[in-house]
């Protein structure tokens, strides 16, 4: 005899020895007297939170006695205020140590719906319920017939409760499903790790019809569990022994209904208007506390302005007045034959033009955006960090506009490699602090910048260059590039009279200038979208800046954001390389993770060598010097092709975004290919102007 | 068969009810009305064998608790002395594993075994892995300084299970919400940032990390330490004084670096130093209310 025939049978037993002293028909005159039973199914689904069923449990046959609950009606009112969408009872007196005494004193204590758990076979345990006044019943296909199950489902509807159905095999499943089962619980725990079984709880959910609500059964004890279950596809989920046995009940319910709702409004769509704090699983805020008020306060402050016309009119006025937006979208037509040359296909490109933005790239539309902020927050002092230097150099210019004290940090190796850069920015009246910590290079300037903003927070804004770092960074940064898209979509219709590109590609390093341009084009499936990461000396050989490259990047935390990092098998970061210091990151925006995990941008790479090809390709062809950054989406653009040739499109419309221009990056070019005198090379080398050496 | 996780059954173990580490040694300490000493020194540095020396020379003259960094390639909240330890660590070959040797070392000593470390470490190891392993050295909680209570959810599960304490940081500038956050979601005690910054040593502290304790405790925290910035002795006794516990990290730390402050001096004269330091630093905290 199975554990569940031996439930079912004395369960069986003790429902006999209650109906000789009530009789059916005393049951059901209780039943219909009790007062009208709760739509459950209203609660058990929702589209903002994932609705936890919490349950009286005392012991159960497999762990035994789990806790005394010498109050149940206490209990439930704890799950109640902690946020339960309603309260299982076991009714089950042998080896659960319920009662239908206990179901009487949780109905007249909540007001959400109650569930009867118990190893219901039979009319009578139906009638019951509904006499102690559950608004849901269990009912456990495994121990019922098909024509049992029917019979029982049949008589809870016509009683107006809902049943919860209970399986766990795809066969139970579909049993359930044929008889009617509105509400059906499955049960998929891998039962090696005793972790939820994502694959199989998909597989499993995934063959229901839309309008079947499902629920997850079994295992879980706390967020991990919950969010396992939510991102698999559960409606709801019934928590036992987990808030059964906390500490504190209401907390520990709390902390489940906490979890479901971040999981739901980190999926949400469309695509292009998804806020933070969390992108998918990716994103967040993994920093000190002592940030979190300085994050919160640029949240608020943020959320205002967007409201605010004038703010919007400022911003805008400024974008056309000062940046020279818009940017031109400008075909390029010997470069595409070129390409359409090398590739076989015969495709038309068109170069988003953000290099001939004021201050060369694109990365001015976020320093205005964040400067004005900044006014708005009444602080006076503004920090950043800068890689290539071209945030940097936009941060300075926006704070000689806006009369802001500025302090740019910059690793050694990046300033030496951009020695111009850091010039400019001197005579824009910042001063350029050179990082001589850790690998030198952008990630440690991002450190410093941090320590500097946990130090001086209550004057100073740290103005993040890119969509990476903690919440609200990722959202309010791509907030104010967005525009890039916005402009190329609306001129490729008015300027050449075509209504969508089939291909979008950007470099991605933290990855602004491809949130930028993408945004436009998230929610039209028509459009792909291709990402093109730093390959370095190529992702095999561990000099390159791929955290999306096959065996490359882990989930992890980086500098206050979850999301794609390198790492080594300890944890701690690699050092990334590649001939572009805007694209030398260890970790990548949130959103791209996001958008990787769902398979909406194609994320490749490029080589130092393919880049570089490009660049004099683009240079040759166009008369147009891209950034060595924007090469790399150029180099992509091939890439590209040929994938949109292999699915078909032998005829597409490119949009490259050309992030920035090229002049900083021209002695590293001169080098690169030999233009430069040994003795002109060694010059600029000296002072490390290629960025291969650094001399302490 | 029945592990550390599970039941006889295979069902997952359920919620740890083991009393919290953290709160019993404060309950102790209370009796003798005198703070909690808790130093800090990252495991490793300046290599492993030597740190688990100074480990015990720490308890040995004074510390009640142990606060063992794990050094991090991005320590954001580290001044220059716990930065220049940390790298003198992983250029060391530091190795995480390792870590719970020391938790053993402290443990053994009779201090108690705190772990202060970046999140991502932890989450790299494997959070319930590392709740498993921490628990079964015999460690007492965790110090989180990149992990707030919001972001926590595996971590507050994986403790619950393991019975460790959580220790998450307030800082000047928290709003009486976020302290209350805080103390919601914290086990053991909450570490007190006595000013807005990363850790060094400093030649005096404000009076706000007073204000800050006594906030945090109406907020609901019944134990509240204090760190970043306590380098003295009369410092710490200033602290104790209003403190459940007074944290020193970067002024232990020092003594075991050379005059550069990027390397470490010899292993018996940092000891020494360290020795001496941990001395004075414990008259002071120990007779902070006398």
């Amino acid at each position: 005899m199975s554990v569940l025939d031996e439930l079912v049978a004395g369960a069986l037993e003790d429902q006999r020895i209650r109906e000789q002293a009530t009789p059916l028909d005393v049951v059901k005159q209780a039943a219909q007297a009790a007062p009208a039973p709760l739509d459950a199914r209203r609660w058990l689904r929702h589209a903002d939170t994932v609705p936890v069923i919490a349950e009286i449990k005392r012991a159960s046959p497999s762990k035994g006695r789990l806790g005394d609950i010498p109050d149940p009606a206490a209990l439930a009112r704890e799950y109640e205020r902690g946020g339960a969408a309603a309260i299982s009872v076991l009714t089950e007196g042998r080896r659960f140590l319920g009662s239908l005494d206990d179901l009487d004193r949780v109905r007249a204590a909540v007001g959400v719906p109650v569930l009867r758990k118990d190893f219901i076979t039979t009319d009578y345990q139906i009638w019951e319920a509904r006499a102690h006044g559950a608004d849901l019943v269990l009912l456990i296909v495994a121990a019922l017939d098909d024509a049992a199950l029917r019979r029982l489902l049949d008589l809870t509807h016509e009683l107006g409760m809902t049943a919860l159905v209970e399986t766990h095999t795809a066969e139970e499943i579909e049993r359930a499903v044929a008889a009617g089962a509105g509400v059906i619980g499955i049960n998929a725990r891998n039962l090696k790790d005793l972790r939820v079984d994502v694959g199989r709880y998909r597989e499993l959910a995934d063959a229901l019809p839309d309008d079947v609500i499902r629920v997850a059964e079994s295992g879980v004890f706390g967020a991990v569990e919950l969010e396992d279950y939510a991102r698999a596809g559960a409606d709801a989920v019934l928590v036992g022994e987990g808030v059964a046995t906390a500490r504190d009940h209401e907390l520990a319910v709390r902390r489940l209904v906490e979890a479901g709702t971040r999981v739901k409004a980190s999926e949400a769509r469309p695509l292009a208007e998804h806020d933070g704090p969390y992108f998918g699983r990716f994103g967040g805020r993994y920093v000190p506390e002592a940030l979190i008020h300085a994050l919160t306060e640029l949240e608020e402050v943020y959320d205002e302005a967007k409201r605010d016309p004038e703010f919007r009119r400022e911003f805008d006025r400024l974008n056309r007045l000062y940046v020279g937006r818009p940017s031109p979208l400008t075909e390029a037509p010997r470069f595409a034959a070129r390409l359409n040359e090398r590739v076989g296909v015969n495709a038309r490109v068109f170069l988003k033009r953000e290099d001939l933005n004021h201050t060369g790239a694109h990365k001015i539309n976020n320093a205005l955006g964040q400067a004005l902020l900044v006014k708005r927050m009444g602080k006076t002092r503004v920090i950043a960090e800068t890689g290539a230097g071209q945030h940097g150099v936009a941060t300075a210019t926006v704070c000689a506009l806006l009369g802001l004290k500025c302090r740019v940090y910059m690793g050694q190796v990046d300033a030496r490699r951009q020695a111009l850069n850091v010039a400019r920015m001197r005579l824009l009246g910042a001063e350029v602090v050179e990082v001589t910590l850790g690998s030198r290079i952008l990630k440690d300037a991002i450190n410093e910048a941090l320590r500097d903003w946990v130090t001086n927070v209550e004057t100073t804004h740290y103005l993040l260059g890119t969509v990476a770092g903690p919440h609200p960074f990722p959202t309010i940064v791509r907030d104010f590039q967005k525009v890039i898209g916005e402009e190329a979509r609306q001129q490729l219709r008015d300027e050449y009279g075509i209504d969508h590109p089939d291909a979008v590609c950007a470099c991605v390093g933290g990855g602004s200038n491809a949130i930028g341009v993408m945004n436009a084009f998230l929610d039209d499936p028509r459009v792909s979208l291709y990402g093109y990461e730093a390959g370095g000396h190529g992702p095999e050989s561990g000099r390159h800046a791929a955290r999306f490259a096959p065996g490359t990047g882990r989930i992890g935390l980086f500098q206050g954001a979850k999301s794609y990092l390198l790492e080594d098998d300890e944890g701690q970061t690699l050092d990334t390389y590649s001939i572009s210091a805007g694209l030398d990151y260890a970790s990548v925006g949130p959103e791209h993770a996001w958008l990787k995990e769902i398979g909406r941008v194609t994320y490749d790479w490029a080589t130092d060598e393919e880049a570089m090809g490009a660049f004099k390709d683009l240079c040759e062809t166009e008369g147009i010097i891209p950034a060595i950054e924007s090469s790399h989406a150029v180099a992509g653009a091939y890439k590209a092709a040929a994938d949109l040739k292999a699915k078909g499109c032998a005829d597409p419309v490119m949009i490259v975004n050309i992030s920035g221009r090229g002049d900083k990056d021209v002695a590293t070019a001169g080098k690169w290919f030999g233009y430069l005198t040994d003795e002109q090379s060694r010059a600029l080398e000296a002072n490390g102007a290629h960025g291969d050496t650094v001399t302490e | 068969m029945s592990t550390a996780t599970t039941t006889p059954s295979g069902q997952p173990l359920g919620l740890s009810h083991r009393p919290s580490p953290g709160e019993a040694m404060f309950e102790a300490l209370r009796a003798e009305d005198r703070p909690a000493f808790i130093g800090y020194l990252p495991y490793g540095f300046p290599t492993p064998e030597v740190s688990l020396d100074a480990l015990r020379t720490m308890v040995g003259h004074g510390v009640d608790a142990v606060e063992i960094g794990l050094p991090y390639t991005d320590p954001v909240m580290d001044g220059p002395v716990i930065q220049a330890a940390s790298q003198i660590a992983l250029d060391h070959g530091e190795r995480i594993a390792g870590v719970f040797r020391a938790v053993e070392t402290v443990a053994n000593a009779g201090g108690l075994p705190l772990i202060m470390s970046y999140w991502n470490l932890i989450y790299h190891y494997g959070v319930e892995r590392f709740a498993r392993d921490f628990e079964n050295a015999g460690g007492a909680g965790l110090i989180t300084p990149d992990l707030i209570p919001d972001e926590a959810g595996e971590w507050i599960e994986a403790s619950d299970r393991h019975g460790l304490d959580r220790i998450f940081l307030v800082s000047p500038d928290s709003s009486d919400e976020r302290l209350a956050n805080a103390a919601r979601n914290a086990r053991g005690f909450i570490y007190a940032a006595s000013r807005m910054g990363v850790t060094g040593e400093r030649d005096t502290l404000s009076s706000s990390p007073e204000e800050l304790v006594a906030r945090t405790r109406r907020a609901g925290a019944t134990n509240v330490c204090v760190g970043i910035g306590v380098s003295t002795p009369e410092q710490g006794a200033t602290v104790g004084r209003y403190a459940d516990g007074v944290i020193v990290g970067s002024a232990l730390v020092h003594t075991m670096l050379d005059d550069t402050g990027r390397a470490a001096r010899a292993a018996d004269e940092g000891l020494a130093a360290l020795a001496a330091r941990t001395e004075a630093l414990a008259d002071g905290i120990r007779n902070a209310r006398r």
